[in-house]
């Protein structure tokens, strides 16, 4: 009995403390992918039931869909000049370099089974050349960072876990700070922001590419509360992601990679 | 009997282990019950003398696999939740269903404070609804379980 907790004790210290167990963790990953998939059965069930769906269902799905389309290809229209106004100006600047992201789309396939700690599975991995530090997306905003890679999947730490901070801007004015995590998947907070600063209810965050984790310009979240506290010369500012951290099932990976253009063009 | 108990053992655990990593959105987390550690002490109540310490540690460490974020400390929890039982054994036998939910409610809260008590050493938060909310599901669940297994076993 005390030689097992003693076994069990320096694992733990071991694991906490030093990588030396990663290539044991990267073995089990085999074990543990297939049957984490294996828990999603009620997911396949569940689409394999829509998809003998009726056909009006479908063409009800359809004529819907071809209207986000249409909505979706005329915000691309305007996001096709903008980029290009965005490339004069930068040009204007001398910038030489405009990042390009690269996409991967990527499912989930596992929750962490303890609710204090909001990690996910998917599955993607080395095959895809998936790195650690990589930004995750859903359609909505961002989710959070890969911290494990393995051989056909990688674990991803959300936004929301309180081991997880991340550098953000206000997309109104630009003005910086740090959203945290608390452990509640509709929550997060801003830290250190001063009562003197211009902050309002209903205003977007967006990552502001500081700290070189995540790429600049994604949405995180809505402000959706301002209290002051007595005494402190802080305000207390609560976020809601944009992201639907504990839904989302088809996820995005984003890398980036740096595009030549401009002054080195031109003197081609 | 004995013979057949492996399988049961087996597919049981291996059931037990589907239903605790099974994803649950958001707060219903909280509230899912000890499933892998209550079928590891129906195991121990059945037959102590084959299942004892070190086979709930097997099981802890498995789950600790699984969880993926630190090995040992379901391994921890649930090797010290066999290790009372079993002192407790000669006694349990004569506990009506309900003495045995209320074991099973601070057993599974010894679980959960160990447990969370050492992720608290590396995770700056922690909720008092996740030490207190799986105990109470399991003690819930902990009768139909232990009626519904002794059904299939003695078939």
């Amino acid at each position: 009995m005390l030689i097992l907790i003693f076994v069990a004790s320096s694992l733990l210290l071991i694991d906490t403390t030093t990588q030396w167990l990663k290539p044991l963790r990267a073995v089990f990953s085999g074990v543990v992918t297939p049957i984490q998939a294996l828990t999603l059965f009620p997911n396949w069930a569940d689409e394999m039931i829509s998809d003998v769906s009726s056909s009006s269902s479908l063409k009800e799905k359809n004529k819907l869909q071809n209207t986000e389309l249409l909505i979706l290809k005329a915000r691309l229209q305007k996001m096709a000049e903008l980029s290009s106004e965005n490339l004069r100006l930068r040009n204007l600047l001398h910038a030489s370099e405009l990042l390009k992201n690269n996409v991967l789309v990527a499912e989930l396939i596992g929750v962490s089974p303890d609710p204090l700690s909001h990690t996910i599975l998917i599955n993607r991995g080395e095959d895809y050349e998936v790195f650690k530090g990589q930004a995750v997306l859903d359609s909505e905003g961002l989710m959070g960072q890969v911290i494990e890679v393995y051989k056909s999947s990688s674990r991803v730490l959300l936004i929301s876990d309180s081991l997880h901070a991340m550098p953000v801007k206000i997309s109104r004015n630009d003005v910086r700070s740090i959203a945290e995590g608390n452990g509640s998947y509709g929550n997060l907070t801003l830290r250190h922001v001063t009562s003197s600063s211009d902050i309002i209810i209903g205003d977007l965050l967006v990552s502001s590419g500081l700290g070189k984790r995540y790429p600049a310009g994604y949405p995180v979240g809505w402000i959706t509360s301002i209290d002051k506290i007595k005494g402190s010369p802080y305000l207390n500012v609560n976020i809601k992601p944009t992201a639907q951290l504990d839904r989302s099932r088809y996820l995005l990976l984003v890398s980036q990679s740096v595009e030549k253009f401009g002054v080195g063009q031109d003197a081609k | 009997m004995q013979n057949n108990d492996f399988i049961y053992v087996g597919l049981s655990l291996f059931f037990g282990l589907l239903f605790q990593i099974v994803p649950i959105a958001g707060f219903t987390a909280y509230w899912r019950p000890q499933f892998l550690l209550i079928i590891t002490i129906y195991w121990l109540f059945r037959n102590p003398s084959q299942y004892g310490v070190g086979f709930a540690w097997l099981i802890g460490i498995t789950l600790d696999i699984f969880a993926g974020e630190m090995y040992g400390r379901y391994a921890i929890g649930f090797s010290f939740c066999a290790y009372i039982l079993t002192i407790l054994s000669k006694r349990l036998q004569h506990f009506t269903l309900l003495h045995q939910s209320l074991l099973i409610f601070f057993v599974v809260l010894l679980n959960q404070i160990l447990v969370v008590s050492v992720s608290v050493l590396y995770r700056p938060s922690w909720d008092f609804i996740a030490l207190i909310a799986p105990a109470i599901t399991s003690a819930i669940i902990w009768p139909i379980l232990l009626l519904s297994f002794n059904k299939i076993c003695n078939r």
